[in-house]
């Protein structure tokens, strides 16, 4: 009579599944865009927010805005976290510079990165050296704290191995207790990653006239909805992606440094 | 006594102001290889960590070939109950024993060869280039040894090395311990709370009780294993004086 029923869709329909609730939100929002919303200046229907994101990829101010906030936020993120990673080993390391620190980075650390523009500003005026400043403040925190625990929780056996074995102070850094934090530092890092993106295009939205946030502004200031939203579309896209991409290099790291995956 | 390489004069230590060890002494010679046995919390582990230099005594001197010990030497190998934080996780089985001869600042040829000898020596040539997580237990704590043996100590100090691992293995190991000990000369002490393990390895075994702060001394007993080497698991457990001193241990450690 009727055909088998297969409990389980085909794998490549049901890959797709996830796709379904966003594509059905972009049809109803294109709808709603081309009919009740006509003229909106907050909502521009998704297929000319995709011809602005193709126009700006043509006249390559997609590419600029996109490099330089990239840049900004990992220049930024490595003058941060350097110091941070340093001095939050050290901090970690000894009990003594801890408690002697403690009044300094609690004073210090509650200041929101963004308060600093103002200053950074005063200091640096418009351009990358500002932004990139925030961003190094805003990162340095968490990394100092974050590696700060790290050195800590280095686990006293393997310390107690390299006390038998008689390993000097700078074997005993690199060899033990460094590679020992690395799974913790890059929690560290993959924080460190979405502060970084996130303060740049905060200061870009404030005060710096470049980059993504600023490009952003600049839709939004001159009345071009479609073009807002696509750059608030690719800033997405660039988020996720650098995301994706620094997972990618923690599971490699790992899997070089002897952990099992699954 | 020039042929003793250990020798513990009223050795007392107190952690955290509680009595762990009641002042003890004894002495290890040249090539013996002596167990230490207790239940837990008797201050087993704590003897060994002193003579190895990790515990300063709160009393009385530790002595290592004529000198007073004041920290870790690298002539004295020490082999960790729990493999999994005596190896690091990061290094394969190679990177491990290498890290003994990085410390000694080997020369990197000298190095490779010493490694390949003493992976060849505990049976882990063919899997030099595995990381930890991938051996089994026994694997594991085989790695460790060779890292003490790539030390070319002069003592080697083992604190419960097979407590966590099952009783195949563990029966596998103590019969190529018995044999490396004996063809390398090693002067070995070994800390276990299983009774028939440490006749079985031991020349002599040391017995040490429960809580000092009773009165009592630590130190229990000191029993002498005729036993003729090589031994087996079959007939060694078999064996008459075994026997004897399964059941005097028994009496000293359960019911003194």
């Amino acid at each position: 009579m009727h055909a088998h029923l297969d409990p389980s869709p085909p794998p490549r329909l049901a890959r797709l599944r996830p796709a379904v609730f966003p594509v059905l939100v972009l049809g109803l929002l294109e709808a709603w865009a081309r009919t009740i919303g006509h003229g909106s200046d907050a909502i521009a229907p998704p297929t000319a927010a995709i011809e602005a994101l193709a126009g700006a990829m043509r006249d390559g101010s997609l590419l600029r805005g996109t490099a330089f906030t990239l840049g900004a936020a990992a220049l930024g993120l490595v003058l941060g976290s350097l110091p941070g990673i340093a001095i939050g080993t050290v901090l970690g390391l000894s009990r003594r510079a801890t408690a002697a620190s403690f009044l300094s980075v609690e004073l210090f650390r509650p200041i929101p990165s963004v308060a600093l523009i103002p200053l950074a500003m005063l200091a640096f005026g418009f351009g990358l050296g500002m932004e990139v400043s925030v961003v190094a403040f805003a990162t340095f925190w968490p990394m100092l704290i974050l590696s700060q625990a790290a050195a800590r929780q280095v686990e006293p056996g393997w310390l107690e191995v390299a006390r038998a074995l008689q390993l000097g102070r700078a074997d005993r850094l690199t060899k033990v207790v460094l590679p020992a934090m690395v799974p913790r530092l890059f929690v560290a890092l993959r924080l460190g990653v979405a502060i970084a993106l996130v303060v740049a295009v905060t200061v870009e939205i404030a005060a710096n006239p470049n980059g993504m946030g600023y490009a952003m502004m600049i839709a939004q200031q001159s009345l071009e909805p479609a073009l807002m939203l696509a750059w608030l579309f690719w800033i997405g896209v660039v988020g996720y992606a650098v995301n994706a991409a620094t997972l990618a290099m923690q599971r490699r790291v790992a899997a070089r440094m002897g952990e099992v995956s699954k | 006594m020039t042929d003793k390489v250990l020798e513990f004069e009223q050795v007392a230590i107190r952690l955290g102001g509680r009595e762990i060890l009641s002042p003890t002494s004894l002495a290890v010679g040249h090539g013996e290889f002596v167990c230490v046995i207790g239940p837990s919390g008797c201050g087993k582990t704590t003897l060994l960590r002193a003579a190895a230099g990790f515990v300063t005594p709160s009393g009385g001197t530790v002595r290592r070939n004529g000198r007073a010990v004041t920290g870790p030497s690298r002539e004295v190998a020490f082999v960790f109950q729990d493999y999994g934080r005596a190896l690091l996780p990061w290094r394969t089985v190679r990177g491990n024993v290498s890290l003994a001869l990085e410390a000694a600042r080997a020369e990197p040829l000298a190095r490779a060869a010493r490694i390949e000898q003493v992976l060849r020596t505990v049976g882990l040539s063919d899997h030099c280039d595995r990381f930890p997580a991938q051996l089994s237990g026994g694997m594991q704590q085989r790695v460790q040894i060779a890292r003490c043996l790539a030390q070319q100590p002069t003592l080697m100090m083992m604190d419960e090395p097979f407590g966590a691992l099952d009783a195949m293995t563990r029966e596998a190991l103590q019969d190529e311990l018995a044999r490396l000990a004996a063809e390398q000369g090693l002067t070995v002490m070994f800390v276990t709370h299983d009774l028939e393990e440490a006749i079985y390895l031991g020349d002599r075994v040391i017995a040490l009780r429960a809580s000092p702060s009773h009165g009592q001394p630590s130190l229990a007993a000191i029993l002498d294993v005729p036993i003729p080497r090589p031994r087996s698991q079959l007939e060694t457990k078999e064996h008459p004086d075994f026997l004897r001193l399964r059941r005097e241990l028994y009496r000293y450690l359960g019911h003194a």
